[in-house]
């Protein structure tokens, strides 16, 4: 059965490793160059004794070529879910070929789960090079810039990538179960991958931990510890609770905060546009017990953060391989 | 043969009519939020006379879902290409119901005419209605931000993206006349578009027409060009003849966003055109 399946998946596997291959080639040329690149700088710096202001923007490292890729790898699961998941069932369905697989002394159950099995192996190895790749090519990125934590440099490295192509891969197989056509499941896999990637990189993410807070003056500046996720800031009130912000207008607001909001005695000094009268308010303020927060997740949780969201991509993957499982299974043939 | 092709594809139209459904009722509703935000913004900024620096001092979101749903739409003529272009011949050979098409009163050369004609046509459309509603909606940051002729910002908005449909569907029916498998097709067609927007945006688009370059001296710690131009190089130049060196910056003026607009949308439609040739004469040379 397994050699039935590398002979089915043959050519799909050579097309695969040459796209691998011509990805790895560009990442490790132009990360040799970055590499190379970063540590110019590096000496640079420290003869100047400016590297704790090297950012993103008045530093470039990278080249283009190379940045582009490690864009597009983002869309590495989904491809493999497209191309490779989808037609798993579907195919075999609109070309009627599971009724001579299912005549053989082949169980259906083996069959399935042999097929289900190696292509997701097959997925998490295609995830897991993209992503170690990626990571590496990142590198001097990751130390120049301290963002690896930021949405979309966390989603091209470390481990979330398996779990990405993982999921994408069991959406199209289990889409193909039910709908037996093909191009029905693979625009399920765009999306659902799509939908499910940015519903949970936007509104989750930031919430799989609690978020280490910081209070400080009303007037204070802070900035939350290099490489860590920022995931909230404002000002709260008295009794520690949070104002609600109004980011929809530049009239009528202090610090992101509508000025009726505020106590009665500072409304006057908030709304005056001087200089002296906006101290004169943060002064107001402060005294009356109002504080500036910044919530953040630290960068030592970014590993926890990694596992957390691949767990949670394998759980879904691994529902909808029961799914398809339960589908198959009980269809008559 | 028009209802024929009405009745083959009456359900993608469906599905895609609600896409663009949904997709223009989340931007209406964050555009005229938006919309209203920059009022008020410009209302207090006249009073106070700041809109000179409101760029530099003032953030015109719009709302998450908006933003997200703009920046989708990159994606939407390539999925159009895969999903409506990429099985129009490739699934027709793998079901084998061009010998039954074929074998009708229709010529083959009418029979390809018309499903290809109306398909480009919807391509058309799909681009044009996906990139009038960004256009609308990416008013106010356009004025705010002065990006509109900024890589990706441009793909987005004006006629452009209508080429870059017509262009993914026309590679994924070329792609599936030559190679008659519906996943080979879409793979061609992903990765074709993808390496030709990427090629053209990175190393093309910026030649298009000749640049201006503007000196300045590096005293100027900065140079702002005019509004909405698009910077494509800056640096600092030796003067020759002389002893000290020169800032320069050298772009593309916002004058030539139209003229780079027609370009750009007239290179993707000719080379549906050549696709479409190569299409033409492959399915009317091969035997049946």
């Amino acid at each position: 059965m397994s050699f039935l399946v590398w002979r089915q998946y043959r050519s799909q596997a050579a097309f695969a490793a040459l796209v691998l291959a011509v990805f790895g080639a560009v990442l490790i040329i132009t990360g040799l160059k970055m590499a190379s690149q970063w540590h110019t700088i590096l000496s640079a710096c420290t003869a100047s004794g400016t590297c704790a202001s090297l950012h993103e923007g008045q530093t470039s490292l990278g080249s283009v070529v190379g940045h582009d890729f490690a864009i597009l790898s983002m869309l590495g699961p989904a491809v493999f879910g497209m191309l490779v998941g989808a037609p798993l069932l579907a195919r075999e369905y609109e070309a009627r070929t599971m009724d001579f697989a299912w005549a053989q002394s082949v169980t259906r159950t083996r069959w399935l789960l042999v097929k289900v099995g190696w292509v997701l192996l097959a997925a998490a190895v295609w995830g897991g090079v993209l992503a170690e790749l990626v990571t590496w090519w990142s590198g001097p990125r990751n130390a120049a810039f301290q963002n690896w934590f930021q949405p979309n440099y966390f989603d091209q490295q470390g481990i979330v990538p398996i779990g990405y192509s993982v999921f994408a891969t069991a959406l199209g197989i289990a889409a193909g179960a039910l709908f037996r056509r093909t191009l029905p499941a693979v625009a399920i896999v765009v999306g659902g991958f799509i939908g499910m990637r940015v519903w949970l990189s936007q509104d989750v993410r930031a919430h799989y931990m609690t978020p280490v807070t910081t209070y400080f003056g009303v007037a204070g500046n802070f900035n939350p510890p290099a490489g860590s996720l920022q995931v909230g800031s404002g000002m709260t009130g008295p009794n520690g609770q949070v104002l609600a912000q109004n980011f929809n207008s530049n009239v009528g607001v202090f610090n992101g905060v509508p000025i009726s909001s505020l106590p009665h005695a500072c409304q006057s000094l908030a709304s005056q546009a001087s200089m002296s009268a906006q101290n004169a308010a943060n002064r107001c303020l402060a005294a009356a017990g109002y504080h500036s927060y910044a919530s953040y997740q630290p960068a030592s949780r970014y590993w926890a953060f990694q596992g957390i969201e691949t767990g949670i991509y394998l759980a879904v993957a691994l529902l909808l391989v029961a799914v398809t499982f339960y589908v198959v299974r009980h269809r008559d043939a | 043969m028009s209802v024929l092709v009405w009745r083959l594809y009456r359900a993608q139209a469906a599905i895609a009519a609600v896409l663009l459904t949904a997709f223009a009722a989340v931007l209406v509703i964050t555009g005229l939020s938006m919309a209203s935000q920059w009022h008020t913004m410009l209302l207090g900024c006249t009073a106070s006379g700041t809109c000179g620096d409101l760029g530099a001092t003032m953030s015109l979101g719009g709302s998450v879902a908006g933003h997200d749903l703009v920046l989708l739409s990159l994606a939407a003529p390539v999925l159009f290409g895969m999903l409506v272009g990429a099985p129009l011949l490739a699934h027709e050979f793998e079901a084998r119901t061009t010998d039954f098409a074929w074998a009708q009163s229709v010529t083959r050369r009418r029979w390809l005419l018309v499903k290809v004609g109306w398909t480009l046509l919807a391509a058309a459309v799909w681009g044009g209605v996906m990139a009038a509603l960004v256009t609308w909606w990416s008013g106010p940051r356009n004025a705010l931000l002065e990006n509109a002729f900024q890589p990706s910002t441009f793909d987005m908005q004006g006629i452009v993206p209508i080429g870059y449909a017509v262009f993914a569907t026309a590679l994924g029916i070329a792609a599936g006349a030559l190679l008659r498998r519906t996943l080979s097709a879409i793979a061609i067609t992903l990765g074709g578009f993808i390496g030709l927007r990427l090629l053209i945006a990175n190393a093309v688009r910026p030649h298009y027409l000749g640049t201006v370059t503007a000196y300045f001296s590096p005293k100027l710690s900065t140079f702002t060009p005019p509004a909405s131009a698009w910077v494509v190089s800056q640096g600092l130049v030796g003067k020759t003849g002389s002893s000290g060196v020169r800032g320069f910056a050298t772009y593309q003026p916002a004058s030539h966003y139209w003229p780079f607009q027609g370009i750009e949308t007239g290179i993707y439609v000719a080379l549906a055109l050549v696709l479409l040739a190569v299409t033409y004469v492959v399915v009317t040379r091969r035997d049946a």
